[in-house]
């Protein structure tokens, strides 16, 4: 359908007005990080006049930050692998096996969606501080897949549900036993499934504030969104390196999101986030 | 049909299950047990006080101010990013050059941390070298008091929320807008209906199983959050933006009166599923065709 040229100009002024809403202040946290300190207190200019790495620097060397990511990678991947392989396993088993009370259990991920942050964080918090490990890292990765599960079940459970039964019977016909099949012809064939789940396991772990502010309190455990937001309440506001911070927790994400959008947009569209 | 080693998937199976629950609906019982007693630390012995946590919480009129501030944090957050993520995705269908790159850009925001976000805004809203202060202070409004005045602090916490989660109406809604079949605007077209009409009549209805779901997601998460207003304001000023989670958060950490956190987490929860089974018997989802 051709349009009048009237009515393509404005369709173009409004695309151009929803990419800047959305893409400037991602543009300005990162031309922040690269102006010099004396040009960041001086009048802003849309162009940095300068380039510098020096906020970047300055929060590598002086600050935890470096300490605080890798604890921010640590904790999302763990959390990942215990997500994939409890929710894959689950989802496959209420799928294929006769299993009692199937659908209570998939009734009641969803349930899970519903519980208020502190519904968990209080509780998990108490019962931390009783075994002992409340402020370390495994109790943030225990506080995590409390969000995680529920989500990986349940995204998987649509997945396996509709993937045909036929291929494994043909594979198990072929002399292929179960588990034989389940590795050779499930996984792989319910690879998006996986990646997605993956994919919004990690940015869940990666992007949590709320759980990490009440599990951990010393600077050394801290994950990176923690560590960066106590970064501001601390005596100096230095706003070059606090978003030089914030950049680097956005890069994996911006990176990830190139490479893997189809997985984004499919896992959105299952409801998969949280958020 | 069986097989030798179905019991490595049923011990999987059981083992990740009982993980499951043990993460999740532990944590749950837990707190209701916790809202049932009075403890004045996560240390101390726990005394039984029966329902005496929930009698003492909704007595309080911080309850009842962060009830009202949670619904109107939530109800005009929700208001917006659907109304601005069906424009944006109404645009975003047609053609037009770059447009890969632009619903791209669009949904950018989403995969923010609050944390980047909350930051990014409160240096965009710095008091003296903040490009919004610099701006208004030109345009010759004076300072905007962005976090300081009970106003504009809960507008300017919506204003960051809608800007965060706007992205996700925009692509489950862009999503529904390609499964109407063009056969419908064209009918429409026939019978001379003009573009503000087969908005309402055509493209409204169609999206309204979408919308179902998407509304139902977003005021269960808008009612729900905590990150992106306890970095922003800490519930100021004068508790302006204090809502339930806040209230949860500040009575078990900041004054350690555990019991009484954990019966407003609950109350809220229960207020919760109370909203989502009336929402759900109003708009009962549909079956995808």
């Amino acid at each position: 359908m051709r349009r009048s040229a009237p009515e393509r100009i404005g369709i173009g002024l409004a695309a151009l007005g929803i990419a800047a809403w959305s893409f400037f202040p991602i543009y300005w946290m990162i031309v922040s990080s690269l102006r010099t300190p004396q040009d960041l207190f001086s009048r802003p200019t849309f162009l940095p006049k300068t380039v510098s790495l020096e906020s970047y620097r300055n929060l590598l060397e002086v600050t935890d930050y470096p300490q605080q990511f890798r604890n921010s990678i640590v904790v999302a991947l763990v959390v990942v692998a215990i997500t994939l392989v409890a929710s894959v396993v689950i989802a496959y088993a209420v799928t294929r096996f006769r299993v009692p009370f199937k659908m209570l259990i998939i009734g009641s991920m969803l349930y899970a969606y519903m519980f208020p942050p502190m519904l968990l964080a209080i509780p998990l918090y108490g019962i931390f501080v009783t075994l002992g490990i409340a402020d370390s890292l495994l109790a943030l990765v225990i506080a995590h897949c409390t969000l995680t599960l529920p989500l990986g079940v349940w995204l998987l459970w649509g997945f396996f549900k509709a993937m045909p039964f036929e291929l494994e019977e043909a594979a198990m016909v072929d002399g292929c036993t179960r588990l034989g099949s389940f590795v050779r012809v499930v996984l792989p064939l319910s690879l998006p499934g996986i990646v997605t789940v993956a994919v919004f396991s990690f940015l869940l772990s990666w992007t949590d504030y709320a759980y990490a502010l009440v599990m951990i309190s010393s600077d050394t455990q801290k994950t990176l969104p923690v560590g960066l937001a106590s970064m501001v309440g601390s005596f100096e506001l230095r706003w070059g390196e606090v978003m030089a911070g914030a950049t680097l927790i956005a890069l994996p994400l911006f990176l990830m999101f190139t490479l893997l959008s189809r997985y984004f947009i499919q896992g959105l569209a299952a409801g998969a986030t949280k958020g | 049909m069986r097989s030798r080693y179905d019991w490595v998937i049923w011990t999987f199976f059981w083992g990740g299950l009982a993980l499951t629950a043990l993460f999740v609906g532990g944590p749950v019982l837990n707190a209701i047990w916790l809202s049932l007693h009075q403890a004045s630390s996560f240390i101390a012995e726990p005394k039984f006080v029966g329902l005496g946590n929930y009698a003492r919480v909704v007595q309080e009129p911080e309850f009842w101010s962060a009830m009202a501030n949670g619904l109107i944090y939530a109800l005009s957050a929700i208001v917006l990013q659907v109304v601005i993520g069906i424009a944006f995705a109404m645009v975003l269908n047609q053609p037009f050059f770059g447009q890969r790159l632009v619903r791209g850009l669009a949904t950018l925001p989403y995969l923010l941390p609050t944390v980047v976000v909350a930051l990014t805004f409160q240096w965009l809203a710095d008091g003296s070298v903040g490009l919004l202060t610099v701006i208004a202070r030109d345009l010759g409004l004076g300072t905007i008091p962005w976090f300081e005045q009970p106003a504009t602090a809960r507008a300017s916490v919506i204003l960051a929320s809608v800007w965060l989660w706007t992205p996700f109406v925009t692509i489950c809604v862009l999503a529904g807008l390609q499964s109407i079949p063009p056969a419908l605007y064209e009918a429409a077209k026939v019978d001379g209906a003009g573009p503000v009409s087969i908005f309402f009549h055509v493209t409204l209805p169609q999206l309204k199983p979408v919308l179902t779901v998407v509304v139902l997601l977003r005021a269960i998460w808008m009612f729900n959050k905590f990150d992106v207003i306890w970095l922003l304001t800490k519930g100021g000023p004068l508790g302006a933006t204090e809502h339930l989670p806040i209230l949860a958060y500040k009575r078990a950490f900041s004054l350690f009166d555990v019991g009484g956190g954990a019966a407003v987490a609950t109350v809220s929860f229960l207020i919760l599923m109370a909203a989502v089974s009336t929402y759900l018997w109003m708009f009962p989802l549909e079956e995808k065709r």
